[in-house]
């Protein structure tokens, strides 16, 4: 998947790239809004992360050549600004997601993941992993054809998981996942374990292979 | 009670009218009076000599003539010829008595002028005496009066008059100028345009506002901008770190001990982040930046953010009672009662004991939201900002801070009551 990192700070640009690195994931920068308008339309990317203070113009206009270019790219805002406002403006736009900074490099794993699969299989959105088929715009999971009842949060996890495979999660950064907004001012992260136990026990009683493991104690990691 | 500008100079013209119109009835009549005596003494005078000439030039011997004399001061009232028993040179005498005139019908005393003046008739010396009658002084200051009294009140009635139209008309400007400040908004950033006016202190009370307002939504601009920028600039070094961070959990070769070191590390982090945010925040609200109002459902609120925060409460073993009013709706701003009810269901939450109860009521005069709790907390600082932060406590400490300055901005009364073991925080809208 080639994604475009549309951010002037140096430093974020290349956390985002090193985490998303591997086999799955190309990444190209830019951090102008020239260089972005360049790249855009010279090129297709999977996926668009886009800062909004940009040097050189404003990112939503390249939000609105986007949209009147009619390109498929997913674009997901990386921003600063968390003003109700801005959130509605980029989505209104045409963005598929808003991310405030500062986030966690797995949660924008996650995200990127999602908007690529709605972008690219739309409706007929299923992942298959081995023996462990997941549909995504129906919320369902079976292990080689049999369903597995998960909650919403259990299912929410899985998805989160699978697109951060092979990657280290921290309970901390699942606990902000989960509650979001909510996460520092709870002192009590155990809620976390609770989920991820469950979620364990479902998919190893249905009879798929342990994807996920625990690490280091209370960190996790999918595959 | 107020009154409005022209009425009160109305009050002072009027009387100053009234004064000076006053005044003019004695002036007026004094100069009537002066000018009508002058004209009697030349009317006597003239007399006296005519009286004097006929006489001469008659040349009545001197039997005649005293029979004449005698005639004369009996037909003509008022006058008086006497011979004098030798020539006493001397001027004129002009003066004024009051007596009754024996033929007016009334017994009133009328005033006279006399002349007494020494004339020689067929060189004899005699002295003759005219009086006449001045007009009724009555009547001269009466007459006056009633027409100046007539002037005045048709004075006043012009004032009056001319006051109501001048009133509406002359004002306008200055309440099209009130008008157009009392809609002013300053989030929306637009300057007034006040209208045009030809009185010269209105246009300059125009000109001085408008340079005040254009100072001001700058001002306020430059505010809004900084805390933005500022927030903007302390949130990418905190995602730098955090990122970097995660990719450091990322490498292989970590013990155990490492990785928990990073886990303290990004939960201070986040803190710190949290604290940014609501900083930012409180600023937003302070520099008026939440203006938009709406009618919001209390109730659908509330029940909103106990969903989203079930799993926290289930997992203290809370017991959530709340009493909703469906119908209870307040004029507010949407996105600031959220954080307000979240922020009291949190802290509800978080300082309650295991196995507590939260009881929550909402109604069209205010929402309470009581935990269960051990000790009573300081009502006079808490609701200042870090007050009651403590290693045992997690929160940015500004959580009750912005539940106050929400409260303040929309004009709604924060109390706090420990009673019965519990924590009671009541809004009154």
């Amino acid at each position: 998947m080639k994604i475009l990192i549309i951010e002037d700070e140096p430093e974020l640009a290349q956390s985002i790239a090193e985490y998303l690195s591997g086999k799955s994931y190309l990444c190209e920068f830019a951090s102008t809004f020239d260089q972005a308008q360049n790249k855009i339309h010279s090129y297709h990317y999977d996926c668009i992360l886009l800062d909004i203070m940009l040097p050189g113009g404003n990112g939503l206009k390249l939000l609105e050549e986007l949209s009147s270019m009619d390109k498929q790219d997913g674009v997901i805002i990386i921003s600063a600004r968390d003003a109700l406002d801005d959130k509605i403006a980029g989505l209104q736009t045409g963005a598929d997601d808003y991310l405030t900074k500062p986030f966690h490099l797995a949660e924008l794993a996650a995200r990127i993941y999602s908007v690529i699969r709605r972008k690219q299989f739309g409706n007929t959105n299923t992942i298959q992993h081995n023996e462990l088929r997941i549909d995504l715009p129906a919320k369902t999971v079976s292990v080689r054809g049999r369903n597995i009842a998960l909650t919403r949060k259990e299912f929410d996890l899985l998805i989160y998981f699978i697109g951060n495979k092979n990657r280290v999660i921290s309970k901390s950064t699942l606990a902000e996942h989960l509650s979001g907004e909510f996460a520092d001012m709870l002192d009590n992260h155990d809620f976390v374990y609770a989920h991820i136990k469950n979620l364990k026990k479902k998919l190893q009683d249905s009879g798929c292979a342990s994807y996920l493991k625990t690490i280091y104690g209370t960190g996790y990691r999918w595959g | 009670m107020k009154k409005s500008l022209l009425h009160k100079t109305l009050l002072p013209i009027t009387l100053y009218s009234l004064f000076v119109l006053s005044a003019s009835v004695p002036a007026y009549y004094y100069l009537v009076d002066s000018i009508w005596l002058e004209e009697l003494d030349e009317h006597n005078l003239s007399i006296a000599k005519q009286t004097e000439n006929e006489l001469n030039k008659l040349n009545l011997s001197d039997e005649e003539l005293a029979g004449s004399i005698l005639l004369w001061n009996k037909i003509q009232p008022g006058t008086n010829l006497k011979e004098l028993p030798r020539h006493v040179p001397g001027p004129d005498s002009v003066y004024t008595v009051w007596k009754q005139d024996p033929y007016e019908e009334h017994k009133d005393i009328d005033r006279f002028r006399g002349l007494a003046r020494h004339i020689m008739i067929n060189d004899k010396p005699y002295e003759l005496i005219i009086e006449t009658n001045i007009e009724e002084t009555e009547e001269i200051v009466l007459a006056i009066s009633l027409v100046t009294l007539f002037f005045f009140l048709v004075l006043v009635a012009g004032f009056l008059l001319l006051n109501r139209k001048l009133s509406a008309q002359l004002w306008k400007p200055f309440r099209n100028t009130l008008d157009r400040l009392k809609s002013f908004n300053l989030s929306s950033q637009t300057s007034i345009a006040f209208e045009k006016t030809d009185i010269l202190e209105f246009e300059e009370l125009n000109d001085v506002l408008q340079k005040l307002i254009a100072k001001n939504i700058s001002v306020y601009r430059l505010q809004k901008e900084f805390t933005e920028n500022a927030s903007h600039e302390l949130q990418t070094p905190l995602a730098i770190i955090k990122n970097k961070l995660d990719l450091l959990l990322q490498k292989e070769t970590l013990t155990d001990r490492q990785y928990q070191i990073i886990e303290e590390a990004n939960k201070a982090l986040t803190r710190l982040s949290r604290i940014n945010k609501n900083l930012l925040l409180l600023a937003k609200i302070e520099n008026h930046q939440f203006d938009n109002n709406e009618s919001i459902p209390v109730s659908s609120l509330i029940s909103q953010s106990l969903g989203q925060l079930k799993e926290h409460s289930d997992n203290k073993n809370l017991e959530v009672v709340f009493d909703p009013d469906a119908e209870a709706t307040v004029n507010g701003n949407k996105t600031l009662c959220e954080i307000l009810i979240n922020n009291l269901l949190l802290n509800a939450i978080r300082h309650n004991n295991p196995n507590g109860i939260i009881r929550i009521k909402a109604d069209q005069q205010g929402i309470s939201v009581a935990n269960s709790g051990s000790n009573a907390l300081d009502s006079e600082a808490m609701f200042k900002r870090f007050a009651n932060v403590s290693s045992t406590n997690a929160g940015s400490g500004l959580g009750l801070a912005i539940i106050r300055q929400i409260c303040l901005r929309h004009g709604w009364n924060i109390s706090y009551q420990f009673s019965d073991h519990f924590h009671i925080f009541r809004i009154r809208f």
